[in-house]
This record gives C-alpha cells, sequence and structure tokens, in this order.
C-alpha cells in the first residue's frame, strides 16, 4: 500500500517536472526554428520561466464567468487532468522501474486517456460560449474519429507481440526493435498522426484553434483551472511518446545507458518531433482533417491489419 | 488518375520533408533578434532621442529655447556681479512636449544641446518626464541606451559654470 503511494506520488512529481520541462522546451524550440532566443531573463537560458509561470498561475484569481454550467466547467479540469495522471500507472520507465504491469496495459492506456475527451466536452459546454463550444465538438469528433486508426495500428503491435503487457512488448522486441519491421512502421506512421490528433497538436490542432476559436474549449478558464488543461496537455504529449517509445522503439532497451535513460532519450526525442512538428506544419481544415480520418488512416491501417495478418497466420 | 494520385502523394510526402529540412535548418542559424534589456542594439548616427546638452558648452543664447516649436526647453540664467559671466539657474526639458524635430540642435551655435541616441523614453512617474534637469550627467540614468553621458558639470553658487567667460 505504502509502496504504491510513494509510487503515485513520485508519478504525480514526474508529471509536474516534465510538464514544465516540456513547455520550457516548447518555448525554447519555437523560438530556436524561428531565429528567436525564447526566454532569457528567469534563469539560465530562462529555464525557471515554467516555475515563474505556475506562480502566477497559483496566485491569480479563479474566476467563474457569469452564465457558467457550474458543475460541469468546475468539474472539466479534472476530467481532462485525472486520465493523464493514471495513464503512468502503466508505463514502464525501465526493467524495475514501473508502478504496475498490468497483463492488459495498452488497453487501459488507450482507454483511460479516452475519457480526455469527456473532459474537454465537459469544458466546450459548461463555458457557456461559442468558441469554446465549437472547439469542444470539434475536439470530441476528432478524438473519436482518430481513435480508430489508432487502435487499429496498436492492435498490429499486440497481435505481433502476442501481449498486452507493456513489459511483454518490450521483451518482445528483445531481438530488433518493431519500427524495423515494415509492417510495423508503417504502423507506426498511422500511430503517430492519430496519436498527434488525439493530443490536438498541430497540423491537427482545430479544437483550440488560435485563429478561428480563441482558445477553444479552455477560453473561459483562468489560474489554476488553465494550468490543469496546460499540464494534460503537455503530460499527453509525453504519455503518446513513451506509449510509441514502448510500442515501437523497444521501450527502455538501448546498449550501454541504464533503461531509464533510453526510456526518457527515446520518449523525448519523440516529443521534441512533435514541436519541430507544430512549428513546421500549417493546420488542416475540419473537414480535411476527417475526411483524412476516415478515408485515408483507417483504410490502410485496415488494409495493412488484414495482410499483416494473413502473413502472421500463413 | 490513379497515377495521378499516387504522383500527389509522394509530392505532398516529398513537401512536408522539405519543410522539416528547412525548419531544422533554421533551428541552428544565429539568431536575428537581441536578448534585449541585456544587450542593445545601438542607434544609427542620425536617430533622434531626447534631448540632451553638454552644460559647459552652452552659451546661453537662448536660441534652442526661441526655435522650439512646441516650448520644451525652458531655461533661465543669472548675471554674475562682474556683469561679465552668466550662469545658467534653470535649464529644464519637458519630454512630454518634445516632437523630436531636432531643431534646437540645428540651431545650437556651439554644438551644446543635441539629441542623444537614447530611445528608452518612459519614466516610472509622469512628473519625471515633465521636468528633466539638463544641468545634471545622469539625467537619463533610469535606462541605458550605449549613450555617452556629457563630460562634466560643475556646481557654483546656484548655477552650473557654463558659456561665456
Amino acid at each position: 500500500m505504502i509502496t504504491i503511494l510513494l509510487k503515485g506520488a513520485a508519478a504525480l512529481g514526474f508529471i509536474s517536472l516534465s510538464a514544465m520541462f516540456l513547455i520550457w522546451l516548447e518555448r525554447k524550440v519555437s523560438a530556436w526554428i524561428q531565429n528567436r532566443m525564447g526566454p532569457m531573463m528567469t534563469g539560465f537560458q530562462g529555464t525557471l520561466q515554467p516555475v515563474a509561470d505556475t506562480i502566477k498561475l497559483l496566485l491569480k484569481e479563479d474566476i467563474v464567468p457569469t452564465g457558467v454550467d457550474f458543475f460541469s466547467w468546475w468539474l472539466a479540469p479534472f476530467f481532462v487532468t485525472v486520465p493523464v495522471v493514471m495513464a503512468f500507472l502503466v508505463i514502464p520507465f525501465s526493467r524495475n522501474i514501473f508502478v504496475l504491469d498490468l497483463n492488459v496495459g495498452v488497453l487501459y492506456i488507450c482507454s483511460i486517456t479516452s475519457v480526455c475527451v469527456l473532459g474537454i466536452f465537459m469544458a466546450g459546454w459548461g463555458s457557456n460560449n461559442k468558441y469554446s463550444l465549437l472547439g469542444g465538438m470539434r475536439s470530441a469528433a476528432q478524438i473519436i474519429s482518430y481513435e480508430v486508426p489508432l487502435l487499429l495500428s496498436v492492435l498490429l503491435v499486440v497481435m505481433q507481440s502476442g501481449s498486452m503487457s507493456m513489459q511483454g512488448i518490450i521483451q518482445a522486441q528483445a531481438h530488433g526493435w518493431f519500427i524495423l519491421k515494415p509492417h510495423l512502421a508503417l504502423a507506426f506512421l498511422i500511430y503517430f498522426i492519430s496519436a498527434t490528433a488525439e493530443v490536438n497538436r498541430v497540423p491537427f490542432d482545430i479544437p483550440e484553434a488560435e485563429s478561428e476559436l480563441v482558445a477553444g474549449y479552455h477560453t473561459e478558464y483562468s489560474g489554476m483551472k488553465f494550468a490543469m488543461f496546460f499540464v494534460a496537455e503537455y503530460t499527453n504529449m509525453f504519455i503518446i511518446s513513451a506509449i510509441a517509445t514502448t510500442l515501437f522503439f523497444g521501450g527502455w532497451q538501448g546498449p550501454f545507458l541504464p533503461g531509464v535513460v533510453w526510456f526518457l532519450l527515446k520518449s523525448y526525442g519523440l516529443v521534441f518531433f512533435l514541436m519541430w512538428m507544430r512549428w513546421t506544419l500549417p493546420r488542416v481544415r475540419m473537414d480535411q482533417m476527417m475526411s483524412f480520418a476516415w478515408k485515408v488512416l483507417t483504410p490502410i491501417a485496415l488494409l495493412n491489419l488484414l495482410v499483416s495478418g494473413w502473413f502472421m497466420v500463413k | 488518375m490513379l497515377l495521378t494520385n499516387i504522383k500527389n502523394i509522394f509530392i505532398g510526402a516529398y513537401s512536408i520533408c522539405q519543410g522539416f529540412r528547412v525548419t531544422f535548418k533554421n533551428m541552428f542559424k544565429k539568431q536575428v533578434t537581441l536578448n534585449y534589456p541585456v544587450v542593445k542594439k545601438s542607434m544609427t548616427d542620425r536617430f533622434r532621442g531626447m534631448v540632451d546638452l553638454y552644460p559647459e558648452k552652452c552659451v546661453i543664447c537662448y536660441q534652442c529655447n526661441k526655435i522650439c516649436p512646441t516650448a520644451a526647453l525652458e531655461l533661465e540664467h543669472k548675471v554674475l556681479e562682474d556683469n561679465k559671466t552668466k550662469k545658467i539657474v534653470k535649464f529644464v526639458f519637458n519630454g512630454e512636449l518634445c516632437c523630436f524635430c531636432g531643431l534646437c540642435q540645428e540651431v545650437c551655435p556651439t554644438n551644446a544641446i543635441f539629441l542623444n541616441k537614447m530611445y528608452e523614453v518612459s519614466y516610472f512617474a509622469h512628473k519625471d518626464l515633465l521636468e528633466i534637469n539638463l544641468m545634471v550627467h545622469d539625467k537619463y540614468k533610469h535606462v541605458d541606451g550605449g549613450i555617452e553621458p556629457p563630460l562634466y558639470h560643475k556646481e557654483g553658487d546656484g548655477g552650473v559654470e557654463g558659456g561665456v567667460k
């Protein structure tokens, strides 16, 4: 019991630290790509900027806008943040560092992160604001659509490894990462595109498109509630990269360095790629995005599943 | 039809890769912005900043005072007992009225009054901007615009030395 509590506390600490680091990294990467400097004033190279931001957000007044549906508006940030924390239950940082090794780990993580959409939609609905509502609706449509190709590509990994536990999948990659197999490389591509859409990142950031919806579903939030959305967003980024690392890049396996280092290196590498992508690609249109999910990604994922499955049983 | 589609897919994928290459290259380029409050950009020679003065060069001819279109300069002097030496009692510049036309600089016979290169013209209090004492050398001390302060100033009886001896 105590060990579980300690592990939970460690996970919470890791989440906040990682979110802070990712916010700093995002600002720095955007600055580097745009030939700017980024935050420089607080700490070395602005490393303390997220700390200052957090203190600012903590001290802010908790504004409840007039006309919000208070219950769902108040509950929404928790619905977004709690699944993110719960997802850390099965993420295997190394051979020994993990909270629990569920035998249905992949299923668990895919289902628990889908709860986020509920919170986002509650935030959009409860805010009683047209921008928030549009953002919430778009986000719900997007996340539900992209769940299909995402799960189909994850299913291929499960078929290949014959296990749904995260450690089991990593063990199955002992003799070569899954990304090196062509059908799984295709699955990775589909997974990565869908996961980008899942966490509302550019080029699929239409739920919070700054130029059309002010900030999407979290327009009406301020202070710590906004911070919770922010932490959830950045931690979601880490989670999809961690899952991708586990499923396709051999998890914590790697020469010389300890497992944790390899895992974090791979995960943050993927996160860096997501950031790089954000500052490279323009936003797609809503109809383009939906048709891309249903007309391109899902058929390709199904076909990939069918063909590789046929080769596996043959 | 199918071939065009496939071609389009390849062109799209190639262009996405090209975009990634461009942003990656830019990541290692030299930054075009400065780390502003720490590093400051020096202005060109003809930049017109705040009005500044070398008190020791001033001959108290009142030309700047007269030509100023917005009456931003306020100058007072007194004549010493020997009826020869003039001393400035008050030389105040109103930063709120100044339109940075540079006429005072043009008209000054000894180049005592000039527009320096300081571009940070905001103050913490309104009253500080209204009466900037041009006789002290650290009048623009609240910021550092990379300007050369006047060489020295001497404080005598009620005024600062300068002008005709």
